[in-house]
């Protein structure tokens, strides 16, 4: 049943844009202002002219910025595409024996995982630190996104789990009579019919991955590991001046997470609304 | 995931206990809970527990409200609902960092779009500094924060929206309910699980601000929260045993929320 549409929706609307949009249009509009017009005491909202300066200098492969922030997306790339490697067999593994097999500690099991997710990452961050520069750990791609995936799998696990409980059972039973194994069980039924939440645990462990920024300006803020949060930061206070490029690399690294978000958002939701958390 | 989790988090208690520098690496002795007492009658320690309470309220507050009310303009059926929720989910996937960045332009003093509106409309002549007074630092943190966690609990109020019947809408119409009471009586009591889980989830984050602190304000005391201060005290001085002992003291009010959270999870919704 259709209810007519008030005005006061429209407003709303309005105004959840304004909020929403307004400081990405704003970022955008600095970082195409030339740099003389930005502090020009004018009453003008937006700059006269546009200029594409400070994205040609993010491109420009001689470039000081250029090699910094393609560094950092490649470290975060690596980082990112290590991590979900690693997290989603883990987690799918993890998540399909607790939701099928009976065995000794399954409770206490489930509820260890339930709680590391509300263990802050910075109550173990010390010791890591310790441990990983006794062990030469520091500063390499590879423990870097082990450690993201041990906090990023509690809630694969448990977005998993949920779903798997869903299937109904009678499929594998059936499977199991006609003399599959476990593991065939597992990838040619789990799997082909689980593939959304899979595909929702993957978007949500990248987007999570991309976003560090406390984890490897403590384990991996070296040039060949520090992921772009990293090196957004330091143009923000090594470059105080140069607000413009600060700008642009700001949008350029908002653009994968956002393109990711906008296209898979109905996988998303289904994600999140499956209670999950982004720490 | 044990090596990696549960023994760090059993080894940062066992160094909380301990006299740990770096400075003085040979000097380790176990002290008992001295750290805990010299972090916890320390004025810099009430300073940041200050600011971590308000960043905590302001967070959860706006981060509730706003984000029941965006759910509640999802929730309205029109053309243009799909675009509506595209946007909405963004800020959720910026990194935090990022969006510390990008509100920065907003509120510096010079260029910022604040400082421009309010010249322009001539409320005031002398541009604010938005970034230098504790508490109005503090708030617009807060705000920032509040602005991509509210996506999250938009989204879980959805979810709840589309779980209540419409019979009981139905039912609350004939029997002549106007929209005050069916709000009320039927909507209300119905969302408050998903408006627990909202809660909690936004406290969690707010204790755990970073990023958006490190961008606006950088490391310095005038907004630093109980974590800033722990990165400090472990990073910046060395200090393994105190910074393990504050990292236990933001790890258990971390844990009281956190236990909130898990039952409000693990709540199965009946109606």
């Amino acid at each position: 049943m259709k209810k007519k549409i008030s005005p006061l929706y429209w407003v709303a609307v309005l105004l959840f844009l304004v909020l929403t949009v307004g400081p990405f249009v704003w970022a955008f509009s600095i970082s195409v202002t030339p740099e003389y017009e930005m502090f020009k005491n004018t009453m003008n909202m937006f700059p006269k002219e546009i200029t594409w300066d400070n994205y040609l200098a993010l491109f420009d492969s001689v470039s000081q910025q250029h090699i910094r922030l393609f560094r950092g997306l490649e470290n975060s790339l690596k980082a990112v595409a290590c991590t979900l490697v690693i997290g989603i067999p883990v987690a799918a593994i993890t998540a399909y024996t607790l939701s099928r097999m009976e065995f000794k500690g399954k409770k206490i099991i489930k509820n260890a995982i339930l709680i590391t997710m509300v263990i802050p990452v910075f109550a173990t961050i010390i010791p890591l630190y310790r441990m990983f520069s006794a062990m030469q750990m520091l500063n390499s791609t590879f423990w870097l996104s082990m450690v993201y995936a041990s906090s990023f799998l509690p809630m694969s696990i448990w977005l998993m789990d949920n779903y798997f409980s869903t299937v109904p059972r009678e499929l594998e039973e059936a499977a199991l009579v006609d003399g599959c194994g476990r593991l065939r069980i597992f990838f040619r039924i789990i799997l082909p019919v689980s593939y959304p939440i899979i595909c929702a645990s993957m978007l949500i462990m990248f987007l999570s991955a991309w976003s560090q920024f406390q984890i490897p300006l403590i384990l991996a803020s070296n040039i060949d590991t520090k992921p772009v949060s990293i090196v957004a930061s330091e143009f923000m206070t090594k470059d105080t001046v140069l607000y413009g490029i600060t700008a642009a690399a700001g949008m350029l690294i908002i653009l994968p997470p956002a393109v990711a978000a906008l296209v898979f958002r109905k996988l998303l939701v289904r994600g999140m609304t499956g209670g999950s958390i982004k720490g | 995931m044990g090596v990696l989790v549960f023994y760090p988090t059993i080894m940062t208690f066992s160094y909380s206990l301990k006299e740990m520098k770096l400075t003085s690496p040979e000097d380790t002795d176990f002290v008992g809970l001295s750290n805990y007492a010299d972090v916890l009658t320390s004025d810099s320690f009430q300073y940041s527990l200050q600011n971590t309470l308000f960043l905590l309220a302001v967070v959860v507050v706006l981060t509730t409200v706003l984000g029941f009310g965006v759910a509640l303009l999802l929730n309205v059926d029109t053309k243009i609902s799909g675009l509506l929720m595209a946007l909405a989910i963004l800020p959720w996937a910026l990194p935090p960092i990022v969006n510390g960045i990008i509100w920065r332009f907003i509120f510096h003093p010079g260029y910022g779009f604040m400082n421009k509106l309010l010249i322009g409309l001539h409320i005031t002549d002398e541009p604010v500094m938005w970034l230098t007074d504790r508490w109005l630092l503090l708030l617009i943190v807060a705000i920032v924060v509040a602005w991509r966690s509210i996506p999250f609990c938009a989204i879980v109020c959805l979810s709840g929206l589309h779980a209540i019947p419409e019979e009981l809408y139905e039912a609350a119409r004939i029997d002549g309910g106007n929209r005050i009471a069916v709000f009320r009586y039927i909507t209300a009591p119905l969302m408050m699980p998903f408006i627990g889980i909202g809660i909690t989830s936004a406290s969690i984050t707010a204790i755990n601000i970073f990023d958006e602190i490190v961008a606006l304000a950088g490391y310095k005391d005038l907004g630093k929260n109980l974590l800033i201060e722990s990165y400090l005290t472990t990073f910046s001085f060395l200090d393994f045993g105190r910074g393990s002992a504050l990292t236990y003291v933001i790890m258990l009010m971390a844990a009281v929320l956190g236990i909130f959270y898990l039952k409000s999870l693990n709540r199965e919704v009946e109606f």
